[in-house]
């Protein structure tokens, strides 16, 4: 086996902008399913609306492709109809955090056995780039042209408010980190949210003065720093892994890893 | 078995159950809530039956959708302001082609309105709630027995026509107590029609218009219509088996009374008076069944608990006018539909005293058996 079976190649390219960062995390994702044994048979990934939801569409899965906000409810349900199954939500911050934000908090409160991987770009790239809701306070965009209002949301301190979730915080630079995340996260027995910082070059980059994807990654390489091991908390900036006490809920299967270990 | 006791709520509960549902999501809202406690109360006992009270409307229709994908019949029981929440993912099911039952307690609105008291107000939002265009599939039963026997045609339906199915019901309905034996109905279920999740393909679903094989569609036009008009002759064919109506009363009577729901128990007391046309299916309307028996009535009243949503269908279907006796604010009663007959001039004269000598209709007896073909595909 190898990624490449994981992946639809007959519809590359695909429609992400050249230097989008979404495509490091796919590759990275077919790579971590290909390592652990993830496959169409034990596998359903449920992505939300957004570039980031394209996803499910150029992988060897059954894909469930949400409406806007929607993917925790369809996905929770799946793993309470399925439990056997791995469910895989790949979505970006704005359905994450904004629309899908109630469902978040409740599927935050509920644990389900699944793995939520966030392309955290800061901000709504595919209806041209306006304001998140984890847009950087005072950051210019389409509908911010004075800068954006509001602190952005805390995702991490959303997630731990459950004392038994997992929340990683990783970027499309480190490479490193993200497998590890991914796969620590498919193996987590409880809910699993992983932040990945991700450049839109299109509609974000280029409006707050960045001439190239590669100046943002750079910006990723220079600015992020590996936290501290056992981290009960990330600083702005750390990359890391923050695990609550591992407990799967009741009436749910045990890790949805089952065949990959 | 035996007779009991049973309120609509719950025979619309266990209509499920009989239709073999494993799934169902909700929100407390009145006047639907008590399918959500009992849902609550027969998943403690049966751990097949799963059971998810969500954090609003809009997350119990779109869970009852991934349940359905992964392989469990579903559904979920709302009411005002909760079924206009579940709009969007209706629209959803309808895109994709998943079964489920929605079932919608109707009350007055609109907006939070008055949450206890039965409406019919609902009916164009079951047709055309969502955005875009939809072949709907709405049934309307009358009595406890028919929210039992109607709620598992829904489920068959559902899996026929690849669509979340609505089941209408009110206030007065849902809470409506009548002894019944429901083992005595016997309604074929069909099987599921739809291979679940991770059945070994590479399956796409998705609410965005797309080929056949996930690259997106959404700026051809020509595809999307070839897929809308696929769909919807598919559904139309799955409706000529669900085809339920009721054509009784008077039928020598001159005036046509078309009445739906429980207004057609209200008004039972008109029936040496009139003619009845009950609609059941209320969408995809029943454009041939009422067009074969509307010509031979001078008059058409259609007494209903909204200000002519139905009405407006019919002068729609017959291309005529027809008189309209709206039962607005709740007061779905015999007064009110006598004066409303009596606004538009068509009280009937010995109304008064004739009516009370009428045989009024045994509370715990069903209407006479509407007609339908029975479906075809069964399991």
């Amino acid at each position: 086996m190898a990624i490449k079976d994981k992946l639809k190649t007959h519809l590359f390219p695909t429609i992400w902008c050249p230097g989008c960062g979404i495509g490091l995390i796919m590759q990275q994702l077919a790579s971590v399913m290909d390592e652990v044994g993830l496959d169409k048979d034990n596998t359903v990934l449920v992505t939300g609306i957004g570039c980031t939801g394209r996803m499910g569409a150029y992988m060897n899965f059954e894909s469930v492709y949400t409406l806007h906000g929607r993917t925790l409810p369809v996905a929770e349900a799946i793993k309470t109809v399925r439990p056997e199954l791995n469910v895989i939500v790949v979505s970006g911050d704005g359905d994450m955090a904004s629309i899908g934000g109630n469902h978040l908090i409740h599927s935050i409160r509920r644990n389900p056995n699944i793995t939520v991987l966030c392309n955290n770009n800061e901000i709504y790239g595919l209806t041209g780039g306006q304001t998140g809701p984890t847009t950087p306070q005072g950051t210019t965009t389409l509908s911010s042209p004075a800068g954006a209002a509001y602190s952005p949301i805390n995702l991490q301190g959303l997630v731990n408010t459950n004392p038994n979730a997992f929340y990683a915080k990783t970027t499309v630079y480190h490479q490193g980190p993200m497998r590890k995340a991914i796969k620590e996260a498919i193996a987590w027995p409880g809910f699993s949210f992983i932040d990945i910082a991700s450049q839109c070059i299109e509609n974000n980059g280029r409006r707050i003065g960045f001439a190239s994807a590669y100046e943002m990654l750079q910006q990723y390489k220079t600015e992020y720093k590996p936290g501290p091991r056992d981290a009960t908390h990330l600083e702005p900036h750390q990359l890391g892994i923050v695990k609550g006490e591992p407990v799967t809920v009741a009436g749910a299967a045990p890790s949805g890893n089952g065949q990959g270990e | 078995m035996t007779k009991r006791l049973v309120q609509g709520n719950e025979a619309v509960l266990l209509g499920a159950i009989r239709a073999g549902a494993g799934y169902y999501a909700g929100y407390p809202i009145s006047p639907s809530s008590e399918i959500l406690a009992q849902a609550s109360q027969y998943a403690a006992g049966h751990p097949e039956f799963r059971f998810l009270q969500a954090e609003d409307e809009i997350a119990s229709a779109n869970a009852i959708m991934g349940a359905s994908l992964a392989g469990a019949k579903s559904f979920t029981a709302t009411s005002g302001p909760g079924f206009s929440l579940m709009q969007e993912a209706i629209g959803y099911g309808h895109k994709i082609g998943i079964p489920a039952v929605v079932v919608n307690v109707m009350r007055v609105g609109p907006a939070t309105g008055m949450p206890t008291m039965p409406g019919q107000g609902d009916l164009a939002q079951s047709r055309y709630g969502s955005t875009g265009d939809y072949t709907s599939f709405a049934f309307y039963p009358s009595t406890v027995a028919e929210c039992y026997e109607y709620t598992i045609h829904a489920f068959n339906a559902a899996e026929e026509s690849r669509s979340p199915v609505i089941i209408l019901s009110d206030a007065f309905l849902g809470h409506l107590n009548e002894v019944v034996d429901l083992d005595e109905i016997k309604v074929p279920v069909v099987k599921r029609t739809i291979p679940p999740l991770a059945s070994g393909g590479t399956r796409l679903f998705s609410g965005v218009a797309t080929y056949a094989d996930g690259e997106p569609a959404t700026a051809d036009s020509d595809e999307y219509i070839r897929q809308y008009e696929e769909m919807r002759e598919m559904r139309r064919k799955v409706a000529e088996r669900y085809a339920f109506h009721e054509f009784g009363w008077n039928k020598a009577s001159d005036t046509l009374v078309i009445a739906f729901g429980i207004t057609r128990r209200v008004a039972q007391p008109l029936a040496p008076y009139f003619a009845l046309f009950r609609p059941i299916r209320i969408w995809p309307t029943l454009d041939e069944e009422l067009g074969a028996i509307a010509p031979r009535y001078k008059k058409i009243i259609v007494i209903e608990g909204s200000d002519g949503q139905y009405a407006n269908v019919v002068e729609r279907m017959l291309l005529r006018r027809v008189e309209r006796v709206p039962l607005l604010g709740g007061r779905m009663s015999l007064e009110a539909i006598r004066e409303g007959l009596d606004r538009i001039g068509m009280l009937p004269k010995e109304s008064s005293t004739a009516a009370a000598e009428a045989p009024a209709e045994d509370g715990a007896k069903a209407p006479a058996k509407p007609k339908a073909k029975a479906p075809a595909k069964v399991g």
